[in-house]
């Protein structure tokens, strides 16, 4: 569908949710209430039961569920197809956060699909390349490092070390401050917001939360409007793609899609990644030992704690492994149980940095893959390389019962850490 | 700045500049290419910016830059060939000038 993304229009898209609004089509025996986000099997190992979805559910099923009822697939082949045509599975509409339907936005790039959809990424595809975010080495090393003085400094005067609050938490935020060129002072104020926006699972207060957000963002952009700087606000404030500046809705679009993924997955990613240190000695060692292959360690790392999910819109009817889906259905790709299909990832579960290179979906695939996934690769390296320099051994504090968030992006509520 | 010729895989040719210290993914994806997607950005993750280096370039281009690289070039859709390479690895020189890549039919 073409959309005009100065014009935004809310799209017309029933959503269903519970039981009684399944829609006809939908054959009874592929029905389920897996529970995905918020049932308590979920919550209690959310990676388990993701991987677990490929012996005890059908590749393609129909998920009823407080957050809306929708096709889940979960084989990895399906998703590299549905993610690479946005022909088929559209982005409008796709993205969960409710708006003000009087003052609607696009999030860009997100909803918005191919051939508008580049024009976006190359205002700032310099800033997120691989390239592009080498420029922060020296910035992410140095944050990491004044965290893990703060945390050390703690620790000596007998406090513990809460492995979020402390480091996976504020490293991600700050780093996203310095990229937009935002006031460091916004940070605990950033991940509160995003807080009630990403893991409240009450629409109503995503909706307060967005309104929040919208009339700080807005302010920024009009700040820099007036006061231009190198930061990616400034720059999206100014880009004028082919000699057109953008309207203020694409403006605001923008800055506030990146703000939504900016904040929370890098978070959520190294807070798993910590948990899973703590009570992995030997496979701390073999990072340490293998200082070489970190590029092999961390990709294998995002396989194995993907965050998130990919929705999207049927845009036509579309028939896959025998299962007739509907224009208008919605569809979520279970990103993390695609990275433990045991038919591209034999033994998946099991953390093995020799594995042979596959395409990973921790940053989804297509066109709508992460732009921020670079960075965030680089985000992860340099945390791990840093902390384990100077705190190669840690523990779990005795008694600690882990428990998840709720929400889109999955990731341990608190990860208290002794050494 | 130096120019970098794709031809597509029914012979159709578009040569366009890419700067140096650039690379030939970016080449394409800025300039509306179809035929290298590129959807990783270079991240070394996607093998969808397969492209086959011209023969009388192969020498100066060389080939797969790292393991990774060899690796991910087991992943690509279109027919593997001895030019093969996954072009966000190949960086623009001087040398480069001129270069040639035919772009598989699909990249996925």
């Amino acid at each position: 569908m073409p959309i005009d993304a100065a014009n935004p229009v809310p799209p017309n898209l029933p959503r269903h949710v519970g039981m009684d609004q399944i829609p006809d089509h939908v054959p009874a025996d592929l029905v389920r209430q897996s529970g995905l986000t918020v049932g308590p099997e979920f919550l209690a190992a959310p990676h388990d039961f993701m991987a677990a979805l490929h012996h005890k559910q059908p590749p393609i099923y129909y998920d009823v569920s407080p957050m809306g009822n929708m096709w889940h697939l979960t084989k990895h082949e399906d998703a590299l197809f549905g993610l690479r045509h946005p022909d088929i599975f559209s982005n409008e509409g796709a993205t969960p956060f409710p708006r003000d339907p009087n003052d609607y936005f696009y999030f860009i790039p997100i909803e918005i699909d191919p051939p508008h959809h580049r024009k976006y990424r190359n205002i700032v595809d310099a800033v997120f390349s691989p390239k592009g975010v080498l420029k922060l080495e020296g910035l992410i090393r140095q944050r990491s490092n004044d965290l893990i003085d703060a945390i050390e400094a703690k620790v000596a005067a007998g406090g513990t070390c809460e492995f979020t609050e402390d480091f996976g938490r504020p490293l991600p935020v700050s780093v996203f401050l310095d990229i937009m060129g935002l006031p460091q002072a916004m940070r605990d104020t950033f991940v509160e917001w995003a807080m009630e926006l990403l893991h409240s699972n009450d629409r109503a207060i995503m909706g307060q939360a967005l309104a929040k957000i919208s009339a700080y963002l807005k302010e920024a952009i009009a700040e820099k409007k007036a006061h231009p700087d190198d930061g990616v606000v400034s720059l999206i404030a100014h880009a004028e793609p082919d000699g057109v500046p953008l309207s203020d809705k694409e403006i605001f679009g923008f800055v506030c899609f990146l703000f939504i993924g900016g904040l929370d997955t890098v978070f959520a990613t190294l807070n798993n990644i910590w948990l899973w240190l703590a009570r992995n000695p030997e496979k701390r060692q073999e990072i340490i030992g293998r200082p070489e292959d970190i590029d092999r360690i961390v990709e294998e790392l995002l396989r194995r704690w993907s965050v998130t999910f990919s929705g999207r819109v049927l845009d036509q009817d579309y028939e896959m492994r025998g299962v007739q889906m509907k224009k208008g259905d919605r569809v979520t790709f279970i990103l993390p149980a695609c990275n433990f299909d045991p038919e591209v990832f034999p033994d998946p579960m099991t953390v093995d940095f020799d594995r042979p290179r596959k395409t990973i979906l921790a940053f989804t695939v297509g066109v709508h893959s992460c732009m921020g996934g670079h960075l965030a690769r680089l985000e992860v390296k340099i945390a791990l390389q840093e902390w384990l320099k100077r705190v190669p051994n840690f523990d779990l504090q005795p008694g600690t019962r882990i428990e998840y968030r709720p929400g889109g992006v999955i990731g341990p509520e608190a990860v208290p850490l002794v050494w | 700045m130096p120019k970098v010729t794709y031809v597509d895989h029914e012979g159709r040719a578009s040569a366009v500049e890419v700067e140096l210290g650039d690379n030939v993914m970016h080449g394409a994806v800025y300039h509306g290419i179809e035929g290298i997607t590129g959807e990783c950005g270079g991240g070394l993750s996607c093998a969808t910016c397969h492209c086959y280096v011209d023969e009388d370039w192969l020498e100066t281009v060389g080939g797969p830059s790292s393991q990774a690289e060899e690796e991910l070039l087991e992943a690509v859709a279109a027919e593997l060939k001895p030019g093969s390479r996954l072009c966000c690895q190949i960086e623009m020189t001087p040398a480069l000038d001129g270069l040639v890549v035919h772009m598989p039919e699909h990249q996925f």
